[in-house]
């Protein structure tokens, strides 16, 4: 990464800066178990994410960022709090509302086991508009595959493409339908540094050249510096959050949240 | 390595329950078929020996030669010095004959296809007891057995009609008895007076049962006996008697033990598939776990033996829950044959220590065989391999096993055709080639998977798209594991196929003969019961009517040859039948001249003016001639016909029933009326009914309609175990696929459409098997009918409406089975789905 790389990255993100907010948390809460064994995974957490931007989360494992994510992207229901996806409060919504919406409005990329294994690398891209009986715009779905470069193995099923591959496969998914955010946990945690590197690049251009939000979970202070903003999460609560991160600035910061924890 | 198998069972509890519960399936199959075909064989066994209860020796008349087991009758004075025998404590003379009662509703009770029997009451006959009222008196009298009573809705002390020995009596039930062993036969009693006036109008009787004073062996009074009965007459033990009752009992349903047997070993067979689809589902999702062990130091024998012990234990466990289902199953069984065949074949359920041993055996055995193959597998796994992947995709590798599948249906198909089209059919080849068909479709089955589900969720896929789409790759995933799964079902409904196209062709014949050969308008029949004589005396008295042919049946044997032969009128012949001569004359049919139809003539080497040294009924030595040569036909369906006035010598004259009686009528004569009238006739004989041809046709087809229903049964017990088959595999699929189900509903699946998923893979599973299964059995079933076209199979018919309603209720089995799995499945929560290991 070139210094006018970062330069540039950030010039185009304060322009964005009051954007509308793409998705927000209220309050957030989620516990597990009760009584002596009682874990908080998320205490009471207030965050917005605006649109047009790439928002990195991180933190120590078991933090809870996981948690955040699903209970932002409709997965999981948590205890105490409200969200609220593209102006719609979720947090009241039935099974088949919550399952529209992830449908229709939101994308996702997992760490791994991303995609139906029957399916091709196209049918999985564009399962989520099959199920909604919605017609796949072919522009779109061209610009999209050309820009992850991987034209060429549509027809493939997952078990004959490589973990980057597949992970390209899932970034494609998630952004055929134009959601309104895309939630990413670890999405290059399996990876190695080139095909993250490309990974995260795509993110980045999407971001860029069409506009969309995305929100992301790492633990790679290489890959925060790709985002427009870093949340740190410590024990389910935001400790920081650091605007136009750099690597430099993000390493430092890892290393104050350990060193507590360390001489605790 | 004991605590890793122990540890294994725990932690794959739900999994291993399915696996269990497949072996309980499958060895319930095995168990239950045992069962009932120990129960039928006790039930024989005791039906014999209640029927000849209080019989110590019996006496009866010379077998006539080619009678069929006729034998002669013996005169009834012949009681006096039988009584005067020392050590004989009970002599009666067999006076029984044909008896039918008319229940509260005015109509015969009938208990479908048995006989109705008519005895003579006595106080001290052992066959029976007397529990309510008391014995009858007089002509006007009568005790019935309690099953008959129940039946007809009657009850001691009610008035009704009777039909005893052809004679219509008003009559009060004054008793009922209850009788050890009756087969399912409907029974009036009456005095002895009335019972020799009805059953030995003549004199004779067919026998006399002695009962032996105490101390007295059988064969001590067999002997005593012997002295003193003129030569020509048998005396036998009843220890005989139940023996040849036995082998004949065993014989007539020789067809029914032979079924059983076949179906216990497409039991086994079927039960083995499934323990052996879901144990490789098991490992090869332990796949990754099995290969940690080995990653962690464990030797490829210590993976296989913690593998196989598990087996053991599952198989064990599940043969044992599947013996306990087994017996209920042979219960169900039990409960239908009695309520579709009124045959009662006794309440207990006999479980061997053999039934218990095979089917333990198979259910251990076979779980542990089917876990060897893919445990040898997981152990061999490099580690690393295993670790990586997830499920199972879309195999190859099955070309081998297509074309083995391939050939070995071309074998079987060829050897089934060249042998069902031989002159002389070699039955023994015929079923070699039927065995080895059905083994080529089974082990071919998973090629034609991918044509056959294609087509079948192709509508599914117009209608709903994506959601079917995914159902088919499912289905396709793995084309052994569905194919497994389907074979069950095929097998149960292949076999229905070919069983209902054996009964439509002989269907399709009757109708095809009675249309072609039968020119009367109307035919009086009584179903199993003969028809009184009288009924053709009175119905030839009518206006209406041109002519009536009275058709009897004698035993005739001509030289070697032993026939049933069809005795009429040669002059009522051509107004009612379209008979064809060959040779000769119609009429000439008179007195010893006989008429043979054209195959026997031409085997017998037999022409129009032979004189042939014959016995006929009970006239021994008498010689024949043959009158005229008939094409063969349909409508007598005997290759003899003789004329009445021989058949009024040879035939006792309480015998002469008539089988059908014939009527045609005048020329432009009123059918209404016509029928109006034959009805007013017969109504006092309670069960002969008037129908023209094509109710005649039908009336025939249905004897075979009530075998159809027991063997259909029977067939549904397979049916459902092999949707329980289905439930099982698409349960363990489920687990299988449970990340990918999560991924799915995460990214917007509905749980409605979840469910649906899994229903079109449901039902294209148990479509695939009906369509594999449905073309086995038919294809079968007309070899079958080519087979046995010779022996008057002429006409093929195929049971479209059956083969419509397989499939329809195939769809139905499909969203049957999966209805737990998808509640399962839609109940799973998304992360919980997404995360697991
Ligand atoms: N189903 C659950 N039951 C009980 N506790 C849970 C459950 N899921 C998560 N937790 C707990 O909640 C806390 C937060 O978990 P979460 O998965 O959000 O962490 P994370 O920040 O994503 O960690 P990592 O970086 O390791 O993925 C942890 O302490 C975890 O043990
Ligand atoms: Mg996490």
């Amino acid at each position: 990464m070139t210094a006018a790389h970062v330069a540039e990255r950030t010039q185009a993100s304060t322009d964005r800066d009051d954007r509308a907010i793409a998705a927000q948390a209220i309050g957030l809460s989620k516990t597990y178990g009760e009584g002596g064994a009682l874990v908080t995974a998320l205490g009471d957490v207030t965050v917005e994410f605006a649109s047009g931007q790439l928002t990195a989360i991180m933190g120590p494992s078991g933090s809870g960022k996981s948690t955040l994510m699903h209970c932002m992207a409709a997965l999981d229901t948590p205890t105490a709090g409200t969200v609220i996806i593209d102006g719609t409060d979720i947090t009241h919504l039935k099974d088949k509302a919550l399952t529209r919406l992830r449908r229709d409005r939101l994308g996702f990329v997992f760490q791994a086991y991303n995609l139906v294994p029957t399916l091709t690398a196209q049918e999985n891209i564009t399962l989520p508009m099959d199920i909604a009986g919605r017609r796949v715009d072919a522009e779109w779905f061209d610009t999209v595959v050309d820009t992850l470069g991987i034209r060429d193995r549509l027809a493939h099923r997952p078990d004959e493409l490589s973990g980057g591959q597949q992970q390209r496969v899932a970034c494609a998914r998630a952004l055929l339908s134009r959601p309104a955010i895309v939630f990413a946990d670890e999405p290059t945690g399996n990876l190695d540094s080139r095909a993250s590197a490309e990974i995260l690049a795509f993110l980045r251009a999407s971001v860029d050249d069409f506009g969309q939000t995305i929100v992301m979970v790492t633990h790679d202070p290489s890959a925060a510096s790709y985002a427009d903003r870093v949340v740190f999460l410590v024990d389910g609560a935001i400790v920081d959050d650091i605007v136009k991160p750099t690597m430099a600035v993000v390493l430092e910061r890892i290393q104050e949240l350990d060193r507590p924890r360390a001489e605790a | 390595m004991w605590r890793v198998t122990l540890r294994g069972i725990q932690g794959h509890l739900v999994r291993l329950l399915l696996t269990a519960a497949a072996v309980m399936l499958g060895v319930s199959f095995v168990t239950g078929t045992f069962v009932l075909r120990d129960s039928f064989d006790r039930a024989i066994s005791g039906l014999v020996a209640g029927s000849s209860a209080g019989l110590d020796v019996a006496v009866r008349g010379t077998e006539i030669a080619g009678g069929d087991g006729a034998r002669a009758r013996l005169p009834l004075d012949l009681v006096d010095s039988l009584s005067a025998v020392p050590g004989a404590a009970r002599v009666s003379p067999d006076l029984r004959g044909v008896a039918i009662i008319a229940g509260s509703d005015g109509t015969a009770v009938r208990n479908s296809g048995a006989p109705g029997l008519g005895f003579a009451f006595s106080d001290d006959d052992p066959a029976f007891t007397l529990i309510k009222g008391r014995g009858p008196v007089g002509a006007g009298e009568v005790v019935v057995e309690t099953v008959t009573l129940d039946k007809g809705g009657l009850e001691v002390g009610d008035r009704t009609r009777a039909v005893i020995g052809g004679e219509t009596r008003h009559v009060v039930i004054t008793g009922e008895v209850e009788f050890g062993v009756l087969f399912g036969a409907t029974a009036v009693l009456v005095d002895e007076a009335s019972a020799i006036h009805s059953f030995a109008r003549d004199g004779t009787v067919p026998s006399f049962t002695i009962t032996a004073a105490d101390g007295v062996s059988q064969a001590e009074l067999r002997a005593s006996v012997a002295e003193v009965v003129p030569r020509g007459i048998e005396v036998v033990t009843g220890a005989t008697v139940d023996a040849e009752n036995e082998s004949s009992v065993q014989q007539g349903l020789g067809f029914f033990t032979t079924f059983l047997l076949v179906f216990a070993g497409v039991a086994l067979f079927v039960g083995a598939f499934i323990i052996g689809n879901t144990f490789s589902m098991l490992i090869g999702q332990r796949a990754r776990e099995l290969a940690l062990l080995r990653a962690l130091g464990a030797s490829r024998g210590q993976v296989l033996r913690s593998v196989l012990g598990e087996a053991a234990v599952v198989g064990v466990v599940g043969s044992i829950l599947g013996m306990g289902l087994g017996v209920l199953v042979a219960q169900g069984a039990k409960l239908a044959i009695a309520g579709l065949l009124g045959v009662d074949i006794g309440t207990s359920l006999p479980v061997t220590s053999s039934t218990l041993l095979i089917s333990l055996a198979v259910g251990t055995l076979v779980t542990m065989a089917s876990a060897i193959l893919p445990a040898r597998r997981a152990a061999r796994t490099a580690p690393v391999a295993a670790m990586r992947g997830d499920t199972p995709i879309a195999q190859k590798g099955l070309r081998r096993r297509g074309i083995s599948g391939a050939v070995l249906l071309g074998v079987g198909v060829g050897l089934l055709g060249l042998a069902v089209t031989r002159e002389d059919v070699p039955w023994v080849a015929a079923g070699i080639g039927s065995f080895v068909a059905v083994m080529g479709m089974l082990v071919g089955a998973p090629l034609f998977a991918r044509p056959v589900v294609r087509a079948v969720v192709w509508p599914f896929v117009v209608v709903s798209g994506v959601v079917a789409r995914l159902a088919r790759q499912n289905a396709l995933r793995v084309p052994r594991r569905t194919a497994a799964t389907a074979s069950a079902l095929m097998i149960g409904l292949a076999l229905v196929a070919g069983i209902s196209v054996l009964a439509q062709s002989v269907k399709a014949s009757i109708t095809e003969g009675v249309s072609s050969e039968l020119t009367s308008d109307f035919v009086l029949s009584g179903g199993q019961s003969p028809v009184p004589p009288q009924v053709a005396t009175e119905a030839s008295k009518l206006s209406e009517v041109s002519s009536v042919a009275a058709v009897g049946l004698v035993p005739v044997t001509i030289g070697d040859f032993s026939t049933t032969a069809a005795a009429v009128e040669a002059a009522s012949m051509p107004e009612n039948f379209t008979v064809s001569m060959a040779e000769g004359r119609l009429d000439s049919m008179e007195g010893d001249r006989v008429l043979v139809d054209r195959t026997t003539a031409s085997d017998n080497r037999w022409e129009v003016g032979d004189v042939l040294p014959a016995t006929v009924g009970t006239l021994g030595a008498h010689d024949l001639v043959v009158g005229g040569i008939y094409e063969d036909s349909q409508a007598f369906g005997t290759h003899v016909i003789v004329s009445r006035g021989l058949y009024e010598d040879a035939v006792p004259s309480d015998m002469q029933t008539d089988l059908q009686v014939y009527v045609a009528a005048v020329g432009g004569a009123d059918q209404a009326q016509l029928r109006e009238d034959l009805d007013a006739i017969v109504s006092p004989y309670l069960v002969v009914s008037v129908m023209n041809a094509s109710e005649f046709a039908t009336a025939e087809g249905t004897a075979i309609d009530n075998l159809l229903n027991l063997l259909y049964v029977l067939l549904l017990f397979s049916v459902v175990i092999a949707v329980l088959g289905i439930v099982n595999t698409l349960a363990l699929s489920v687990l299988e696929r449970t990340r990918e189900i999560g991924l799915l509903r995460a990214v917007g699946l509905q749980r409605r459409q979840l469910g649906a998923m899994i229903t079109v893979e449901a039902i294209a599973t148990a479509a695939f098997g009906a369509v594999l299964g449905t073309v086995l059995g038919l294809g079968l079933g007309i070899a079958l009918q080519r087979g046995l076209e010779a022996q008057g199979l002429r006409t093929l018919g195929i049971p479209w409406g059956l083969v419509v309603l397989m499939l329809g209720a195939s769809v139905l089995v499909g969203v049957l089975a999966a209805v737990a799995p998808s509640i399962r499945a839609t109940r799973l929560n998304i992360l919980a789905a997404i995360n697991r290991a």
